[in-house]
């Protein structure tokens, strides 16, 4: 009997926010090609909020806010602090972040304070500094320490950003984002999640995929290393005797 | 123009690589000696992971000693057998070094011990350089002919068991010490990441008493061998060597070392070690600052899966 009620409960909860609005959103690219002139892609994410099917309602009224979150694919991270030990700086204190993003940046039409309260950003992994508090056997306040400088590290290398102002709306409903995608931005499958906010509500979202591969010589390169790493080292040794050797006929030495 | 490199996964400007490359390959020409222990510090510095930067060097560092040791071999001027010694027990050293580096890798402390390593190993060995040239100028300087040292003189290391006799170095001396020095080569430079000629040629000359006809070549030889297998057993071990970042190191490098070779004509013995011993204790004391200075950023990330 419990249960059903725990069912229902459920299912009313999902029932409840019976907003009319729907997400309609795409991308401009599904997957980001990686050549040996990589130099980071401009991605666009666009996008507009239309009546749920069957609503009685033909039209939608905003003000809407929209925030895209674009997380890359998760590595495991440790994040390491030097301290003085007799005179030198060395490593002391780490802590490991499993299965941490190695990219994700917002774009937003606005504060991100100003479209919803912490808590729900928070739960929804949408402010940066909710990776910090993600629970890490090293303790709670070592873990959003070391959490936020690793975030920090991050910010700084261009793989970690929030822009409140990246995401523009052309009319009431239609939006769309641009995303610069560094060349450090790290191979493998990407997504990008779309909240639609509401007078502080999260009414709807929608998440798209990417891919950001290697192709072609960069490709068979990285592949080769990890799958064949014994022909691979004796492929770089012969190039390497293959250059000294041209290098000495050429030059005469 | 921007260069992607796939195992280090970021992209640098080809014109840099080449550049330091040529730059390094110069100075190696000039000194005659490999160029790794500028070569990895310079990539370290750049922002090239330490791994990726030790285990690339490796190959560029083959390339660097081929052709010298290929010239040096049709000159005559290797003692292949007392290179095999050296390349045995130096491969051997190698297996060490490399396991070890993955240890300190994966405990977080690689950077600490590769700044260590080059600190006391550069320290050491730069200031008895700059010593001898010192000392060799100011006789120079005085009119007094320096006489090389006596081939001849003996110390206890001829008194070691299991003698072989090495035709070409005229030696008959104790394997001992040749499987040692390998060892310790084999395994320094493969955690360093330097092909270790300035160590291998000084021990050749002082402690072994081999004659100057064939030092060079034959520790360029070992180099070759030695390095070669390393290139090996980091692309095995750690996957961390970047094909085509040693590519654009080799291709600078061996251009550059051929103007260095040429520069070096104008300057005499001591001048040029003088000169090595100052640029080796430079390095040491850029890794020695890193090490006591406090760090602009005491926290530092790392990827270990």
């Amino acid at each position: 009997m419990t249960r059903l009620l725990a069912l229902f409960a459920v299912l009313l909860s999902f029932a409840l926010p019976a907003q009319a609005q729907r997400l309609i959103s795409g991308v401009s690219n599904d997957t980001v090609q990686i050549t040996s002139s990589f130099d980071g892609e401009r991605l666009t994410f666009f996008g507009t909020i239309a009546p749920e099917a069957g609503a009685t309602e033909q039209t939608v009224s905003g003000p809407f806010q929209v925030v895209i979150v674009v997380l890359g694919p998760t590595q495991d991270r440790v994040a390491r602090e030097k301290t003085n030990n007799f005179g030198i700086w060395l490593n002391t204190e780490q802590v490991e972040f499993r299965r941490f993003p190695s990219y994700f940046h917002v774009l937003s039409n606005k504060r991100l304070l100003e479209i919803s309260d912490i808590a729900t950003l928070n739960a929804n992994y949408i402010l940066p500094e909710s990776y910090a508090m993600a629970p890490n056997p090293a303790g709670f306040m070592k873990t959003l320490n070391f959490g936020r400088e690793l975030i920090r590290l991050m910010s700084e290398d261009g793989l970690f950003g929030v822009q409140e102002t990246g995401v523009q709306f052309m009319s009431d409903t239609f939006y769309t984002a641009q995303l610069t995608l560094p060349s450090s931005a790290p191979p493998g499958p990407y997504i990008a999640q779309t909240y639609l906010f509401k007078n502080g509500e999260l009414i709807a979202r929608k998440s798209e995929g990417f891919a950001v591969r290697k192709i072609d010589f960069e490709r068979f390169l990285a592949q080769s290393a990890t799958q064949y790493p014994l022909l691979y080292g004796i492929a770089c040794v012969i190039l390497a005797l293959f250059t000294g050797w041209l290098g000495g006929v050429i030059f005469k030495r | 123009m921007q260069i992607y490199l796939p195992i280090a996964e970021l992209s640098v400007n080809l014109f840099f690589l080449v550049g330091i490359g040529g730059a390094v390959g110069f100075l190696s020409g000039l000194f005659g000696v490999g160029g790794g222990f500028l070569l990895t510090p310079l990539l370290i510095f750049s922002g090239v992971p330490t791994a990726v930067a030790v285990a690339s060097v490796t190959g560029q560092v083959v390339a660097a000693s081929t052709s010298g040791a290929l010239s040096h071999y049709r000159r005559g001027g290797i003692d292949l057998h007392l290179a095999m010694y050296l390349v045995l027990s130096g491969v051997l050293g190698a297996f060490g070094g490399v396991a070890t580096f993955a240890v300190l890798r994966d405990a977080g402390q690689l950077d600490l011990f590769i700044s260590l390593g080059f600190l006391i190993l550069l320290g050491f060995v730069g200031i008895l350089m700059l010593q001898e040239a010192v000392r060799a100028l100011l006789k120079h300087r005085q009119g007094i002919v320096v006489r090389e040292r006596l081939p001849n003189q003996h110390s206890w290391i001829h008194g070691l068991p299991w003698r072989v006799r090495f035709k070409k170095s005229r030696l008959y001396i104790s394997v001992l010490p040749v499987l040692a020095i390998g060892l310790f080569i084999g395994f320094v430079g493969s955690l360093l990441g330097i092909g270790g000629g300035f160590i291998m040629v000084p021990a050749l000359v002082y402690l072994l008493r081999v004659p100057g006809n064939v030092v060079i070549g034959t520790s360029l030889a070992q180099v070759v061998a030695m390095m070669s297998a390393t290139t090996i057993l980091h692309a095995v071990q750690s996957q961390s060597v970047d094909i085509l970042l040693a590519f654009c190191l080799m291709v600078g490098g061996v251009a550059g070392a051929q103007f260095g070779a040429a520069a070096g004509k104008n300057l005499r013995g001591e001048q040029l070690r003088g000169l090595l011993a100052l640029l080796i204790l430079a390095v040491a004391i850029r890794f020695g600052l890193s090490l006591v200075l406090a760090p602009a950023d005491p926290f530092s990330m790392a990827v270990t899966r």
